[in-house]
């Protein structure tokens, strides 16, 4: 299935990638304080110079002619072709116009001297683990709400377009700072050709996942690995389960960062799972040490171990190590019980590769490209060689173009309806540097439950007791 | 800097005469501004001095007056706090782990290397035959240029090869050492075990060091004259008593200007440890200093806290170069004729 795919990214760049694409989802919610309590979404001024065009349909925010619009985007997982996809369309139909896509995998340290000077690019792609924090630049970025309003290329308002709730994450009072441009599904990912040679199927609950451990432990096989950069992935699951499992509550307690929030019944129970998995050996050994892309590797080329808690990005990510006929397929994170509070089917899913517009840039020009890009053409060329779902929908047809984990990712969320929950505590504070060490240390079983919970709630104390940061209410 | 040769030379240290280009006195008096002067001054003084100035003064003026505000980084806008930044510095555990790997990364690395550097290259020079003229043992000039083999890889290369040999499960020391029946490096973390985390990373910045300071001591070995080892060995001197009475002492100050050098080195270590282990190690345990600034400056948006960790690591390498200087002056430096 496989070799349909045609860019191959390079290894390094996807490396970055993965985490931070990770990393990079609604980013700074952090933002949202600063934009609602310091006051001043009033001043957004449009821009500096604005000689501009006329805006009509064609052209609604009235970009000038024969301009040069000044792109620099994150070379990630998903690479800069889509963009200049979208390059192409805008040189066609803005005569005499063209753009400069500049990739770059450190955009705030690139980035940083141009937004001091006043002189930042028209259209950025703040991801990686490079990005600029929000909270940094929230004041200095365009509202993209006229985008959202203005029509697309086929003539419908992209409002009208888009999956529902992807605009919350990054609207920081009633400013939309960033449009997000891919949808993101959360899950556990496996191999339904190993699977179904062996007769397993893939664990709905923790216990049926012990049990499958121990199947697995019968053929030599893990359950679980990990690398020593990604190890927060089994965060990211053990609070999937635990909000599915407990529901808002648990999740609002870790947003807002409350004392205690992780002794919640939920999450130790999700935490006493994952040490029994690791007491029996149900972890391949040696994680802490191993590059998390060699890590990935065991499981999709080598097939060492048989589950991978990550974003949907894994596909495109492990494009060149996967085996052959392996049949890639996700699940919603397992739950603790079988009738957790939010359903079977809940589901974390939310939109990464955020779009920003700064505001000293040529506004008109950066808005117009991110127009273009949320075109149908553009997303479904988007959905077409990358496999993974713009924000855009419908753009994706059943087949999910020869790949099975792109088929998988649109049963899940249609499975998930309404129960569609996402989480950005972690990045908002940026705490994953601090979390990686202790979540190492967890799963090569060297810490306790009681060392996971207390270091973890170290983190968020210190975060909830300086006041140096600005905190951002969650509901 | 020199060898410190002269005193063997039958010199007196003061005496010797001025090799380097000085302007010699043109026509008439030697203070008259001339032309040919005054170029002369711009040329190579002012132009250095004005790049100096620009590019190496004035960035550490800056960095010392952005530590004092609260700058986020991507905004002109920046409020003056102080030493805010530095109070919070001394309380704040995640840094001073980091300073801590930094000082212990500062005292081993330099010691380490160079004593096995020192070692190499007394081998390489006068560790050969007994009899005869003095000369390194057999092969001296094939181990000379292989172990400068490493040095020529750059630092983050050194780093990504040996991740990956050091790698639990396909790296090559696991494969050797189980290969010996060694079943407990099965999947060993070398990498990512709390005791084993720094050593091995310094172990990676040691072979990547090692040739390039062995063969700065060769050089200085070759300085010395050969009369001055013949007429120990006359003496009845071992090969190790030479090493220790004459070579070490006619060699001190080019180990105590190595000492500085990859000492500061050691201090930074950002590359090696940014490829080993770039979520700062098991319980960061192998975080440095350089580390944490560059993740509080871009990832957390505090250019002014990171500033501060900046303005401390300055302090804390000229506090180093301070302690090798005394160090080497108390134990006798100075009485040597080292200090030039």
């Amino acid at each position: 299935m496989n070799a349909k795919l045609t860019t191959t990214p390079d290894r390094r760049t996807v490396l970055r990638g993965g985490i931070i694409t990770a990393a990079s989802l609604p980013l700074g919610v952090t933002l949202a304080s600063c934009a609602t309590g310091g006051g001043g979404d009033e001043e957004t001024t449009d821009g500096g110079e604005e000689p501009g065009g006329e805006t009509s349909a064609d052209n609604p925010f009235g970009m000038a002619e024969n301009t040069t619009v000044d792109a620099v985007i994150f070379d990630g997982g998903y690479g800069v072709d889509y963009v200049e996809f979208a390059a192409d369309i805008l040189a066609e139909t803005h005569e005499g116009s063209s753009v400069e896509v500049s990739p770059s995998t450190q955009i705030a340290t690139e980035l940083q001297p141009r937004f001091v000077g006043g002189n930042p690019p028209d259209l950025v792609d703040n991801s990686g683990a490079g990005s600029i924090g929000f909270n940094a630049i929230l004041d200095q970025l365009e509202d993209l709400n006229d985008v959202i309003d203005a029509p697309n290329l086929e003539g419908t308002t992209i409002r009208d377009t888009l999956y529902d709730g992807v605009l919350a994450p990054s609207t920081y009072g009633d400013k939309l700072a960033a449009i997000n441009y891919v949808l993101t599904v959360y899950g556990v990912w496996y191999s339904s050709s190993l699977f179904e040679e062996n007769g397993w199927t893939p664990p709905t609950t923790w216990d049926e996942a012990l049990e499958l451990g121990a199947a697995a432990k019968e053929q030599d096989l893990y359950l679980f690995g990990w690398g020593t950069e990604a190890a927060t992935y089994y965060q990211t699951l053990a609070i999937e389960s635990a909000i599915k499992e407990g529901g808002d509550e648990v999740r609002l307690a870790l947003e807002n960062l409350e004392a205690d929030c992780w002794s919640q019944d939920a999450i130790q129970g999700v935490f006493a799972a994952m040490k029994e998995a690791v007491d029996a050996g149900y972890f391949k050994p040696g994680g802490s040490g191993t590059q998390f892309t060699a890590a990935q590797a065991q499981w999709s080329n080598t097939q060492e171990f048989l589950l991978y808690p990550s974003g949907s990005w894994i596909e495109n990510e492990m494009r060149d190590q996967t085996t052959e006929g392996f049949e890639m397929k996700g699940i919603s994170s397992m739950s603790l019980t079988s009738s957790p509070a939010l359903g079977a089917d809940a589901l974390h899913s939310t939109a990464g590769e955020p779009f920003i517009v700064p505001s000293d840039g040529n506004t008109a020009a950066g808005k117009e490209l991110l127009r273009i890009m949320l075109s149908k053409e553009s997303a479904e060329n988007f959905a077409a060689t990358k496999l993974a779902p713009t924000i855009v929908r419908d753009t994706v047809p059943a087949d999910g173009f020869g790949s099975t984990a792109l088929v998988s990712q649109t049963d899940l969320l249609s499975a998930a309806g309404e129960s569609i929950f996402t989480f950005n505590f972690v990045n908002t504070y940026g705490m994953n540097p601090e979390q990686l060490p202790i979540w190492n240390s967890f799963l090569d079983g060297s810490k306790s439950v009681a060392d996971l919970t207390s270091e973890l709630q170290a983190i968020t104390d210190r975060i909830r007791e300086d006041d140096t940061i600005d905190k951002v209410e969650v509901s | 800097m020199t060898l410190s040769g002269s005193v063997i030379d039958g010199q007196p240290p003061n005496q010797t005469t001025p090799t380097g280009p000085v302007p010699g006195p043109r026509r008439g008096r030697r203070r008259k501004w001339t032309l040919d002067r005054i170029t002369f001054f711009i040329v190579f003084l002012g132009l250095p001095l004005a790049l100096f100035l620009i590019f190496v003064i004035n960035p550490f003026i800056q960095a010392g007056y952005y530590s004092l505000t609260n700058w986020s980084g991507f905004s002109p806008e920046q409020e003056f706090v102080g030493l805010q930044n530095f109070i919070t510095l001394a309380q704040d555990p995640r840094f001073t782990n980091a300073v801590g790997n930094s000082v212990v990364l500062g005292l081993v690395v330099p010691f380490v290397t160079l004593t096995i550097a020192l070692i190499f290259a007394i081998l390489i020079t006068i560790g050969g035959a007994g009899r005869g003229q003095i000369r390194g043992v057999k092969g001296a000039g094939f181990y000379r240029v292989v172990s400068l083999f490493p040095y020529v890889i750059p630092g983050i290369a050194i780093g990504l090869i040996w991740r990956l040999i050091l790698d639990p499960s396909s790296g090559l020391v696991n494969g050797v050492l189980t290969g010996l029946g060694l079943d407990q490096f099965e999947s060993f973390a070398w990498l990512g075990n709390v005791t084993t985390a720094m050593p091995a990373s310094i172990f990676v910045i040691v072979w990547g060091f090692v040739g390039f300071y062995m063969l700065l001591f060769i050089a200085a070995i070759k300085g010395i004259p050969a009369e001055t080892y013949e007429a120990a060995r006359l003496d009845g001197a071992g090969r190790a008593r030479m090493s220790w009475s004459i070579t070490l002492p006619l060699i001190r100050d080019n180990v105590q200007t190595a000492y500085i050098y990859i000492g500061i080195m050691a201090l930074d270590a950002y590359v090696y440890m940014q490829a080993l282990n770039p979520q700062g190690g098991p319980d960061s345990s192998t975080l440095v200093m350089s580390q944490q600034l560059f993740r509080t400056a871009f990832t957390e948006s505090k250019f002014g806290y990171a500033s501060a960790m900046g303005v401390v690591i300055a302090l804390v390498t000229l506090v180093f170069a301070a302690l090798v200087f005394t160090v080497n002056r108390l134990t006798g430096g100075k009485d040597d004729g080292g200090a030039s």
